[in-house]
């Protein structure tokens, strides 16, 4: 029984690796500067999925208007552009760094700022309370833990 | 000579801190703090996002107004740019489509057949492009021979003001602008005239 279900998991990833393999072989190869465009593109139908090695009918569309743009005379960035004022930013790869969505890409500069402030405060002060006072022989006679410590090691003797 | 003991709250207080338990706890202050500031952030831009999208027109509230650029050739006597208020009066059966849906291919037909059997009637059936490259979306319109209104939707603005979650979907308007029914799937010709005389009827 057990034997069997691996047997079929083994099957399942085998059949799911070669079809993949295949779907991918699908994809034709564009030309180069086609494709450059393309890698900058999302699909717009496939979440996450880039533009460039979607095999999808959208994706075909896409490619083949990006080729059309460029036949005529368009460059990489005017080509990008006709993308980005037809379907919006949301079909860039990298979107443009502003608005709502400028947070996002501001929050691990900002974390990491964050991160040695908070932890440079912690040690600073860790330090600090560690330090003898200078003007005294070495016990703070205002810290009420010190004053009960003391109490508590003379009434010992 | 005489030995003093501490008990051992004080004993475990006064035991220093090595230098690697302080840095340890530095750490640990610090990367907690800076989790929750992040997750805090990150929380903020969601919930923005999420505000700026709203929710789908539900059956019974009023539609979501919107300009469409109409295609050359498929105004029906509009203007090049429409606004769907300007339509109020009339019954509007608003479509999602894009050329390379293979389900709207099976209900363009049936959308032109209602659209010639309903223009006269007070009936606005709208095609709204969506996610389409222009000269597919032109072949589609041409293969079909449609001839009511069709215009892109330009940065997918009513697309997200509608929340549809693909293509084909219909929104049923009333007269008075408010949705009277949605639907996420192709339809029939039976399925749309049923619909459209229940709306005219009202």
């Amino acid at each position: 029984m057990m034997k069997s279900s691996i047997c079929a998991c083994i099957s399942l990833l085998l059949v799911t690796w070669l079809t993949a393999g295949w779907a991918q072989a699908q994809v034709p190869a564009p030309d180069e500067p086609t494709y450059r465009i393309a890698k900058q593109l999302n699909c717009p139908t496939c979440a996450g999925r880039n533009l460039a090695d979607c095999p999808t009918e959208t994706c075909a569309q896409w490619k083949a208007e990006i080729k059309a743009q460029l036949d005529a005379g368009k460059s990489a960035e005017e080509v990008l552009a006709y993308f980005q004022d037809r379907f919006g930013p949301t079909v860039l790869q990298e979107p443009p760094k502003s608005g709502i969505t400028a947070p996002l890409w501001a929050a691990p500069v900002g974390a990491a700022v964050v991160f040695l402030a908070i932890a440079g405060l912690v040690m600073w002060r860790t330090a600090q309370r560690g330090a003898p006072s200078p003007a005294s022989d070495g016990t703070d006679a205002h810290d009420p833990f010190v004053a009960a410590l003391e109490r508590e090691v003379r009434a010992g003797e | 000579m005489r030995t003093t003991h501490l008990s051992p709250r004080w004993s475990a207080k006064c035991a220093p801190e090595s230098e690697g338990q302080v840095k340890g706890r530095s750490l640990l202050v610090a990367g907690v703090s800076t989790g929750i500031i992040l997750i805090a952030g990150i929380f903020f831009v969601a919930l923005n996002l999420v505000m700026q999208q709203g929710a789908r027109p539900a059956p019974g509230s009023p539609a979501p107004d919107f300009t469409l650029k109409l295609y050359p050739g498929y105004r029906a006597g509009l203007p090049e740019e429409i606004r769907l208020s300007d339509l109020r009066g009339n019954v509007v059966v608003i479509n999602f489509w894009a050329s390379w849906c293979v389900e709207c291919h099976k209900e363009a037909q049936a959308l032109e057949n209602v659209h010639r059997a309903y223009m006269d009637r007070g009936v606005v059936v709208l095609g709204i492009d969506y996610l389409d490259t222009e000269a597919p979306a032109l072949a589609y319109l041409k293969q079909y021979d449609v001839t009511y209104p069709n215009g892109i939707d330009l940065q997918q603005r009513i697309a997200k003001a509608y929340r549809i979650t693909g293509v084909p979907e219909t929104f049923f308007i009333d007269r008075d602008g408010i949705v009277r029914e949605v639907v996420v799937a192709p339809l029939t010709e039976a399925q749309l005239r049923a619909k459209i005389e229940a709306l005219i009827e009202d």
